[in-house]
């Protein structure tokens, strides 16, 4: 997927609040947040525990909706969507990469991988097919009868990757994809994402930590549920 | 999504946890069992009741009895000359409604084969029509016919006990004894005609058991091997000794001082046979007409009909399959809320799963139809167990004691049965299904 000039921005927030709880006492995750990504780029948010990155994260995934202002993604206001048409966002949209994998553990790989098929309504054959190109993507070919426990982290990961990739979403939304990971299976999977975004993919990577941040072109940080440094490596 | 995929995984998750999900099912499986066992049981009684009753002549089969006068008519009772042939002749008249009529004159009679035994016996007067009417089933040989009454025939059908009776030591074919000339009283009859045996459907089965070899023949040794001497029902039947009735009036009953002409001789039974069920009342109503008529307007006359034992039959059925209704009932309901927990207990296990699916696009439609679907598979699969358990259970009543009237397990029955196990699986899918629907896909996602 490569950007052209008159693509919608992959995610395009404008003035987004969110706000927990009610009453006296009401706390802003995020307060008064703009930001735009666009199609190709390979952005990392980043901020301390509380900065409200993970909100966001929530915000830009589709799983949440703010509190006022809009959010864009790939050029659908999903603002005030219900929760269908978040699903079926999700499902086209987005490929998520979690820290801890989240690959459910009866299904073999090559099921895995499938799952957002599943809900995306494919035929088995075609499922089949495009979970083998996924997995190949991720060099998994050898690997698509094991289930995920005999994998190790790092593979296990992979897979999250192929199944994130495998609807073709207009983004891939990484949330401490190295977290659970050594060093080396870390530095294994973000090699991985800079190869996709090489490709021309659109990835957003949520982490605390620095030196992962890094690897992204463009590091956005959060302080406070605002944006206080948006600027390019 | 689809219902089938919904069902796929469901069937998954009962095969990764095969103990439970057994456990699971039990309730389903024993409700089923009972249930099948139960309609099985009812049928098979059902079913040598109608069996029964239809050999005794059915529901058509309306006898005409006597009543004591009632009060307003006492001063003419002796104005009505009773039950006589012109009854008979009457209801010979409304072959729309009446479609059989069969007079009965008994009398006690000898009889005698010359190379056979000595025995005494009610000889029956009838009408051809007494065939249908008391639906006899030929052995061998024919019934009386309408000839054999104008001319008076010294013909005799025989029941299949008499015959042993009378042929104690012979066990040949039923066809071997026709044509054999017997007497009556002294006076010479052929055997024209041999009834089937009639017999309860269990003794049946018994028997035919016996003659294959299978056990032994318990209580069947007497009358060898035909069911002489028995005492049941059927007795009547199979003890018959059937003249034609102008044979028996001619024979027997005139010649003494007072006797009436044959029109007006007395009756000692007088049934006929309802054309139609669904003019029942009518048929009767007008049957009355005609005795009115016949009786010089003196009620001495009732109808046995065997309406209020079919009732009575009804009902004792059908309270036993409400018991047993009741408690194959409270067993699926206790399967079903074993359910209800298992799902729940099992959606709280896999929060992260379904967090996943909802997070690769999973609608909320979709997670309801999963956990349904496999509380459905959990219901069906418990209840096609269940169907297996209960054969069993049939069997090892069977054996265990000898039943009455032998299990019928009617497809209905199975459908209903595992129809039930069907929906107490979709009905205890509901609520733990809905709750996994309502699951927050963040929060499910953070679940430890």
């Amino acid at each position: 997927m490569t950007s052209s000039p008159d693509a919608p921005p992959a995610v395009d927030l404008h003035d987004v609040r969110k706000i927990y709880g009610t009453g006296p006492d009401p706390v802003a995750a995020l307060d008064g947040v703009s930001l735009r990504i666009d199609p190709g780029e390979f952005v990392a948010i980043t901020g301390t525990s509380g900065s409200g990155k993970s909100t966001l994260m929530h915000l830009v995934g589709c799983l949440d909706t703010p509190t006022s202002g809009r959010v864009s993604v790939a050029g659908e206001d999903v603002s005030t969507a219900g929760s269908d048409r978040l699903a079926r966002l999700r499902n086209r949209s987005i490929g998520f990469v979690f820290q801890a994998f989240n690959l459910l553990p009866r299904l073999d790989v090559q099921r895995n991988i499938e799952l957002p098929l599943v809900y995306a309504g494919v035929s088995a054959a075609e499922r089949r097919r495009r979970a083998a190109a996924a997995a190949a993507q991720v060099n998994l070919t050898d690997r698509l009868t094991h289930r995920p426990s005999q994998l190790s982290g790092g593979q296990c990961q992979r897979v999250a990757v192929a199944r994130a990739l495998v609807n073709d979403p207009a983004l891939i939304l990484a949330d401490e994809p190295t977290g659970n990971l050594d060093s080396a299976n870390g530095a294994d999977v973000l090699r991985l994402l800079a190869t996709l975004h090489a490709a021309g993919r659109t990835i957003v990577l949520v982490t605390h930590d620095p030196a992962v941040a890094a690897r992204a072109a463009r590091v956005v940080e959060l302080s406070d549920g605002r944006v206080i440094k948006d600027a390019a490596t | 999504m689809n219902w089938l995929s919904g069902m796929l995984i469901g069937l998954q998750e009962i095969r990764e946890h095969k103990f439970r999900s057994f456990l699971t099912m039990l309730g389903v499986i024993l409700g089923v069992a009972s249930l099948l066992a139960m309609f099985a049981l009812t049928a098979g009684i059902a079913a040598s009741w109608r069996n029964t009753m239809e050999q005794l002549g059915g529901l058509e089969r309306i006898g005409i009895s006597d009543k004591q006068v009632s009060l307003e008519f006492a001063d003419l009772a002796a104005l009505s000359p009773g039950r006589t042939l012109a009854d008979a002749e009457a209801l010979r008249g409304i072959p729309h409604l009446v479609s059989h009529v069969a007079p009965e004159m008994q009398a006690g009679a000898t009889l005698s084969a010359s190379d056979g035994a000595t025995v005494s016996a009610r000889v029956t007067g009838t009408w051809p029509d007494n065939f249908t009417v008391s639906q006899h089933a030929m052995a061998a040989g024919r019934f009386l016919t309408d000839l054999d009454l104008q001319r008076g025939a010294r013909v005799v059908v025989l029941g299949d006990a008499k015959v042993a009776e009378l042929w104690p030591d012979e066990h040949g074919t039923d066809a071997e004894f026709l044509g054999r000339t017997i007497t009556i009283n002294g006076r010479p009859f052929a055997v024209v005609g041999i009834l089937a045996l009639y017999e309860r459907e269990q003794d049946r089965l018994r028997r035919e058991a016996a003659a294959r070899g299978d056990k032994p023949p318990a209580r069947l040794a007497m009358g060898g091997g035909r069911g002489g001497g028995r005492r049941d029902m059927f007795s009547w039947k199979n003890e018959s000794v059937i003249v034609p009735l102008t044979t028996m009036y001619h024979e027997f009953r005139s010649g003494q001082a007072d006797t009436p002409p044959l029109a007006m001789a007395k009756l000692d039974y007088l049934n006929f046979r309802v054309r139609d069920l669904t003019r029942f009342d009518e048929t009767l109503a007008e049957v009355e007409k005609l005795l009115r008529g016949t009786r010089r307007g003196v009620d001495d006359y009732d109808f046995d009909t065997r309406e209020d034992w079919f009732e009575r039959m009804e009902t004792s059925l059908r309270s036993t399959q409400l018991s047993g209704a009741l408690i194959a009932g409270i067993s699926l309901l206790v399967g079903g809320i074993g359910i209800a927990n298992i799902m729940l207990a099992s959606i709280s296990q896999r929060v992260r799963e379904l967090g996943v699916r909802l997070a690769v696009g999973a609608r909320r439609r979709d997670v309801f139809l999963q956990i349904l679907a496999e509380s459905t598979a959990i219901g069906i699969i418990g209840g096609l167990l269940g169907l297996g358990a209960g054969v069993v259970l049939l069997e090892l009543l069977g054996n265990l004691a000898p039943l009455e009237s032998p299990p019928v397990i009617e497809p209905s029955a199975v459908l209903i049965s595992v129809g039930f196990a069907s929906a107490v699986g979709v009905l205890s899918g509901l609520y733990p299904a809905w709750r996994a629907s309502r699951l927050d896909p963040i929060a499910a996602l953070r679940y430890e």
